[in-house]
């Protein structure tokens, strides 16, 4: 058994006492920029990356990586408790986490977040111990077409996320495309809609918009209420644990999630991404069973099951890292950046020339995995007291956390105005009931798409029955298709609109 | 009116050097923070880091990496050209900062006007791969391809502009052949295209090619430098079957406009003596940087004969922003 060797093998390089207080602070510090609102893992481990010169390759990158997901975690607890998505995995589970948390039910969202999350990554470590070469053949399967068709099964699956008017989401969307054209075009070179500034010839940043629409529009929209109108959270927090039901409703959405996520999350080109948004759309489309909260009003299973993909997402996108050499997201490429400034060449040998590096790193993530649920279970009970902070305090400290986080991105003030301006966006939608979500979901998946499909039609010079005739990315156009027509159907829509007369 | 002018700057260029002599004797008394116009964690940036710290150690000084990435580099430059000229802001400037991009786009900088040269301080040359089923062994095998095949084959690139995509352009216009341009975000994500043979060709840095050559996934077919680099010896240099063939990124060490002359020498010195550290060589091998020494005309003559390199292959093979 090569795998138990190798494992045992890992376990051995993460198991001393040095490995593990590096992992321990890896941990904590991700869990602590992940509540921080703004605050990312790219800027810490930017900020730390030359830091960790001094020490030995192995423990550096166990740290690193501990950052990483430790964030995972600490930005599902901002996403819950106060309606701000730290990355664009935890957009959708602000959707039902912060409607839990107005509920009184903060604790029992945080518990399914962190469990699901703690679930999915093991299974995730697990995948990436036993099978990571073999997947590695699947990200080349995947070319210009099969990503295109799988952008625009995503981008229908948005219009499910919203809950309200199915209009206005597809208005939400086409504005999410809309301000993605922002920055210089890749197949042209021409910047587009930048006005000549030069920030902008990047695009806008996704950061900016979240705590800019969510966070900042949503702080608006309470100042303007008299005091005693404004959101408070229920005083009575009806226990911090799920209860048994909750736990029948969790299971069956975690596991479904941690399958979605840890096959999306080898895709380089944004899959783990993907995989909260699918994960959500997965579940809003099974039947609710009798008596359980509709989604988009505090449904269990709407935080359980992206966190679980994400999470395994998370996991699993170290495969391209690691079997490839090829960074799928701005973190990953800080790890390469990482592993040459310890003389580690990233890349297919990594796992034959540093053993001890590829398995303890993994062994490392279980590790870790196992600290932060530890570690954030009895936490619970402390971030649901930050909700009690008097709000004059905490909307403050809100707005000024994004300001810094902002900032460290690109250590540039452009993005800070930036912020400021999406949060008058966000308040009108506020007040016009658009749900920012779907927006965030077409700003993402627009550029890649337009990216895609213009890659596609190049290298087939303009024959467009590549997306057809290769068979993944005719069967995820074809998955596209019924979507669409389950979205359409009249029957579903006058539940649609029926949950809708409800509010 | 010029003339007057000049006269002007010559007489307050008198009048300061006392100033200025004494004041280069206490320099550095603080941080230097040198700009580095990209994210943390890339090539340029580990670069940049471990020359500073180098550097800090032969001048007493130390030095603060400051990242200002965005724009394709213009926006760090931008920042130094505005910067007050003490010697305490410095930029570590590329090919795309200082030659191609003003080409390419409208900069807010003046590349010669703007900035003054300290050093060259390194030059990192591309392999050109092919994925390991191709038909094409040599670079000679590789143009007979091309030619056989007008207009099917394809190149992939980092985007219009950049030093990846005129690297190709340059190696079609002097091989003669015509292959399209497929570009992406950056040439790491083209690589699994090209590895499945989506994509036939690619020029890109040592550190991101050759690992998938050693793990027998691609194939370099030679070098970009005029000669063979000695960072991967066993290559040829295309220029031996394309002659005068050359394409490297280098790197230099700018101030802004007017900085003193005894603090350029003073930077220029301690540049080159921290590149001839034997230690660091090794070190810069593993980021596909081989270190250069120079002074500081080498930097400006660079500069001014690589503008007007890519300058005719941009007009030459028609690559504008649509």
């Amino acid at each position: 058994m090569e795998l138990i060797h190798n494992l045992s093998l890992g376990f051995g390089v993460a198991f001393t006492g040095v490995n593990l207080l590096y992992c321990l602070v890896g941990c904590i510090l991700g869990t602590l920029i992940g509540v921080l609102p703004g605050i990312g893992p790219v800027a810490t481990i930017a900020m730390l990356l030359p830091a960790t010169y001094a020490l030995p390759p192995v423990s550096a990158l166990i740290m690193l990586a501990g950052i990483y997901y430790g964030a995972q975690y600490g930005g599902s607890t901002t996403a819950i408790l106060v309606n701000l998505p730290g990355e664009s995995s935890s957009v959708v589970t602000v959707i039902d986490g912060y409607q839990m948390a107005r509920k009184g039910r903060a604790g029992p969202a945080l518990a399914a977040a962190g469990l699901g999350s703690f679930f999915a990554g093991c299974v995730g470590t697990l995948i990436l111990a036993a099978f990571a070469p073999p997947l590695t053949e699947l990200a080349f399967k995947f070319g210009p077409a099969e990503y295109y068709s799988l952008m625009i099964l995503g981008l229908i699956g948005a219009v499910v996320l919203a809950s309200g008017s199915l209009l206005k989401a597809v208005a939400m969307i086409v504005l999410g495309l809309l301000l993605g054209l922002v920055g210089t075009d890749v197949n042209s070179g021409v910047a587009r809609f930048s006005f000549d500034i030069p920030e902008l010839t990047d695009g806008i940043g996704f950061v900016a918009i979240a705590m800019g629409v969510f966070g900042y529009g949503e702080i608006i929209a309470n100042l303007s209420q008299p005091e005693e109108d404004r959101e408070v959270f229920t005083a009575k927090v009806s226990g911090l644990f799920p209860t048994k039901e909750d736990f029948r409703n969790m299971l069956p959405a975690v596991l479904r999630g941690t399958a979605l996520g840890s096959s999306l999350g080898i895709l380089p080109g944004g899959g783990a991404l993907l995989a909260a948004f699918a994960a959500y759309t997965i579940e809003k489309k099974t039947k609710l069973r009798p008596g359980e909260v509709p989604f988009g009003r505090g449904n269990i299973r709407g935080v359980a099951a992206p966190e679980s993909a994400n999470n395994a997402g998370a996991q699993t996108s170290f495969i391209p890292l690691l079997t490839l050499g090829i960074p799928p997201n701005a973190v990953m490429a800080l790890m390469v950046g990482a592993m040459t400034i310890h003389n580690i060449q990233p890349g297919p040998q990594v796992m034959t020339s540093n053993p001890e590096l590829f398995w303890g790193l993994i062994a490392s993530m279980w590790l870790g995995n196992a600290m932060l649920v530890i570690l954030n279970l009895p936490l619970i009970g402390l971030w649901i007291k930050l909700l009690s902070v008097p709000y004059r305090f905490l909307f403050p400290s809100i707005v000024l956390f994004c300001a810094i986080g902002v900032y460290s991105t690109n250590n540039n003030t452009f993005d800070i105005w930036m912020v400021g301006a999406f949060g008058f966006v966000g308040y009108l939608f506020y007040k016009l009931g658009c749900e920012p979500a779907p927006l965030l979901l077409g700003f993402i998946l627009g550029p890649m798409m337009e990216e895609n499909l213009r890659r596609a039609l190049l290298l087939s010079r303009g024959d467009w029955s590549v997306f057809v005739t290769r068979p993944i990315s005719a069967g995820l156009l074809a998955a596209a298709l019924l979507l669409l027509i389950i979205v359409l159907l009249p029957a579903v829509k006058a539940k649609r609109e029926e949950a809708f007369v409800e509010d | 009116m010029k003339r007057r002018t000049f006269a002007a700057c010559a007489g307050l260029a008198a009048l300061a050097a006392p100033f200025h002599a004494a004041w280069a004797q206490n320099y550095p008394s603080r941080p230097i923070r040198l700009v580095v116009p990209f994210p943390a964690g890339g090539a340029t940036d580990l670069f940049a880091r471990e020359l500073t710290q180098a550097m800090g150690e032969k001048m007493g000084a130390t030095f603060v990496v400051d990242n200002k990435p965005g724009a394709g580099g213009a926006i760090g430059s931008t920042a130094v050209a505005n910067a007050q000229a003490d010697g305490y802001t410095l930029l570590l400037a590329t090919t795309s900062t200082h030659a191609i991009g003003p080409l390419i786009t409208k900069t807010p900088y003046d590349v010669v006007r703007d900035f003054s040269p300290i050093a060259h301080v390194g030059d990192a040359p591309s392999i050109m791969l092919v994925p390991v089923d191709s038909p094409a062994k040599t670079v000679r095998e590789w143009i007979d391809l091309a030619r056989k095949n007008p207009g099917k084959l394809n190149y992939a690139s980092s985007g219009i502009g950049t030093i990846v995509q005129l690297t190709a352009e340059l190696f079609n216009a002097q091989a003669g052949v015509s292959v399209t341009h497929i570009p992406y975000k950056g040439t790491a994500l083209s690589i699994p295209d090209l590895i499945s043979g989506k994509v036939d060709v690619l020029f890109d840095s040592l550190p991101t090619g050759m690992p998938h050559v050693r793990d027998g996934k691609l194939r370099a077919l030679g070098v970009t430098s005029l000669k063979r680099s000695p960072l991967a010896p066993e290559l040829p240099a295309i220029a031996e079957t394309v002659p005068g063939f050359e394409s490297n990124t280098w790197f230099g060490l700018y101030g802004p406009k007017d900085l003193p002359a005894a603090l350029v020498a003073r930077l220029n010195l301690a540049a080159n003596e921290a590149l001839a550290d034997a230690q660091l060589r090794a070190r810069f091998a593993k980021l596909g940087i081989e270190p250069s020494s120079s002074s500081p005309q080498d930097l400006a003559a660079l500069q001014a004969q690589d503008t007007a390199k890519w300058r005719k292959i941009i007009t030459g093979q028609h690559i504008s922003l649509q």
